[in-house]
């Protein structure tokens, strides 16, 4: 399945909103107002943007501590989620999660994790769900190069394939050319192939590697996988290489050609007319004005609120 | 509810059988739980089909934490785990994501898995095959620790366990499955935090868990006459019937806590803890406790038994601290 023009402007929409919003969450972290740097998303966006166009609300998602590309691609709420980052009470956890551990059930964005891998297991068990539920909805986890050696990921690509789970592992590898373990060259390598998706076959699954900053290619892998995991034939692993992208790409980017080659939304942007172009930015640049208002404006937590949640209580 | 002789094992399958039956949501895996070797979940896959009943492969995180992810999605998954031991390999989604979830998501998400374990030493099994450990997890926020001692409470926790919306971890000695007693043929629950008071008594209070509160009433046994024994067993280590507890050590001054897991760190002193901060002026003597030293446990039975708390290290314990 390609793109259609109307899709293509709905990946582009999702794309641009999660690099507005992340461009909003540098600045506020320099500001101070995001008490905490994390790991952001971009140079990714058409993985999720690309991804998420074939999920509906039914489907879940596990996810990574480089978290808000996926969440704000599912369907989560701008200005619950900017207030989580914000470490205030109105947002979706009520600053309990921050950053790694943001949780919105409402849409099936069952998690960012903050442990490498640690997603991976719990999302077999949403497809685990998903097959018992018997309505055909699949579940997505996302990791990365580094994460795909952990044994809970080799496990459960073992596990998904022995329980034949409506699940698609999508791992973004983003040391495409030099291998890099949290953005720092390294000596010695941590993937012993090239490619993440040769392992697929091992564990009895298809699997195959795209360039994740093309969104249309993105678009169409996803599309293949996800059908198949909704007919019950089982999980795929998917690799798609991105290059995370640094610093505020609007005035960076401009001084390097390279990196711009890899910017998934300067790609897209060929397929948009300009007067759609810009109503789009317009749009997702006061909606997540509305999210850092909605931020600012909220309460921080109560000091009591430190104690609750350990447990819940019987229904 | 008329009861019948049955043993902890069987218990324990009863319990599956009442709670698969009540709520469909209810599922269960593990490795070999369709063997008929494995007597808690023997018969489960005949009844209830393998799509609620499935085998895991040997791969502890990957298991678990699918059954992690299918709590959160609405299910209540009761996973197995052959041994405690071989929870070691999965701490990261026993500890970081079973227990922490429903916190770190601010109350958003739930996490009902009940996780059974095997545990304990006696069998000459080695250093990786004979551990307690329910300090460990007790230790760490978020859990709750059950730990049946006879066939009653067996069922009536494992109910109650599966129907309780939190993260669980079951912790089944493995002596304790031939052991015989009267249980109700009805489903019931044995609420968590509701300590049992094995037995009544006034010169010293001995506060025993699991396979040990059996040991415990042996030593009372052999000191019949001669001391007064009362023997708590607290069921559930959280949460924690501290009432039950303080008020026994306040009525009788004297505190023995037998424990088979490590000394150093772990429930025995947690107890001992509690008698200081909630009734220390009660205490007329200072607390003793039994526990397994903090060694490796050897393969020679021998050796094993000589570190195990046993009868002889009870008695002489209450012996000494009602002197």
């Amino acid at each position: 399945m390609s793109l259609n023009d109307a899709k293509t402007t709905d990946i582009y929409r999702t794309m641009i909103r999660i690099r507005t919003f992340e461009n909003a969450v540098r600045r506020l972290t320099k500001e101070g107002r995001i008490p905490a740097r994390f790991g952001l998303y971009t140079g990714q966006e058409a993985v999720a943007a690309g991804v998420s166009a074939h999920l509906r609300k039914g489907d879940k998602i596990g996810s990574t501590h480089r978290a808000l590309g996926h969440l704000i691609a599912k369907g989560c709420d701008l200005d619950k989620l900017m207030a989580e980052l914000m470490g205030k009470e109105t947002g979706f956890n009520h600053g309990k999660a921050g950053p790694y551990h943001t949780f919105d059930p409402s849409v099936g964005a069952l998690g960012a994790n903050g442990i490498v891998g640690g997603s991976v297991p719990m999302t077999a068990g949403y497809a685990l769900a998903n097959q018992l539920e018997g309505e055909r909805n699949v579940a997505v986890s996302y990791f990365g190069e580094g994460g795909s050696n952990q044994g809970g990921v080799q496990e459960t690509l073992n596990l998904a394939a022995c329980w034949q789970l409506p699940i698609v592992f999508v791992c973004e590898n983003s040391s495409p050319e030099v291998q890099r373990m949290l953005g720092h060259e390294i000596d010695y390598p941590q993937l012993s192939i090239d490619n993440v998706s040769k392992r697929a076959k091992n564990y009895g699954m298809p699997g195959s590697t795209h360039t994740g900053w093309d969104a249309a290619e993105v678009y169409k892998a996803a599309g293949k996988a996800i059908r198949r995991a909704r007919a019950g034939k089982g999980p795929t692993l998917l690799e798609f290489k991105v290059h995370q992208l640094e610093g505020n790409l609007e005035g960076r980017l401009e001084a390097n050609e390279k990196e711009r080659q890899w910017d998934p939304i300067d790609l897209l942007k060929q397929k948009i007319p300009r007067k759609v172009d810009e109503q789009i930015r317009a749009e997702e640049v006061a909606k997540v004005q509305k999210a850092i208002d909605f931020g600012v404006k909220s309460p921080e937590p109560t000091p009591e609120q430190a104690y609750t949640c350990v447990f819940k209580e019987a229904d | 509810m008329p009861a019948r002789e049955i043993t902890f094992g069987q218990a324990l399958n009863e319990a599956h059988i009442a709670e698969m039956e009540r709520d469909p949501k209810v599922i269960v895996f593990g490795e070999n739980v369709s063997s008929q070797w494995r007597e808690a979940t023997k018969g489960l896959k005949e009844r209830f089909g393998r799509e609620r009943v499935r085998d895991a492969p040997i791969t502890e995180t990957a298991f678990i934490g699918a059954g992690v992810g299918a709590a959160i999605a609405g299910y209540r998954p009761v996973v197995e785990l052959m041994l405690v031991d071989f929870g070691l390999v999965a701490m990261d989604q026993i500890l970081n994501q079973f227990a922490k979830t429903t916190y770190m998501s601010g109350g958003a998400i739930s996490v009902p898995m009940t996780l059974r374990v095997l545990t304990g030493a006696g069998t000459s099994s080695g250093a990786t095959h004979s551990e307690s450990l329910h300090g460990l997890f007790a230790h760490m926020p978020g859990l709750k620790v059950v730990v049946p001692s006879n066939p009653y409470d067996a069922k009536g926790l494992l109910i109650a366990s599966i129907r309780d919306p939190n993260p669980k971890i079951f912790m089944e000695h493995r002596l304790l499955y031939p052991v015989k007693g009267q249980v109700p043929k009805e489903p019931y629950e044995v609420p968590l935090g509701v300590a049992n008071l094995v037995r009544e008594g006034k010169d010293v209070t001995v506060i025993a868990t699991s396979l040990m509160v059996q040991e415990a009433m042996n030593a009372a046994d052999e000191l019949k006459g001669k001391i007064s024994v009362e023997v708590i067993d607290p069921r559930t280590l959280v949460p924690l019937d501290e009432e039950a507890i303080v008020g026994s050590v306040k009525k009788t001054g004297r505190l023995v806590v037998v424990d088979e897991d490590y000394l150093h760190y772990g429930f025995s002193g947690e107890v001992v803890a509690l008698a200081a901060e909630k009734a220390l002026k009660s205490l007329e003597a200072p607390p003793i406790r039994v526990a397994t030293p903090n060694i490796p446990l050897p393969f020679n039975a021998k050796l094993e038994r000589e570190l195990l708390p046993s009868k002889e290290k009870i008695v002489a314990a209450i012996k000494q601290a009602a002197s």
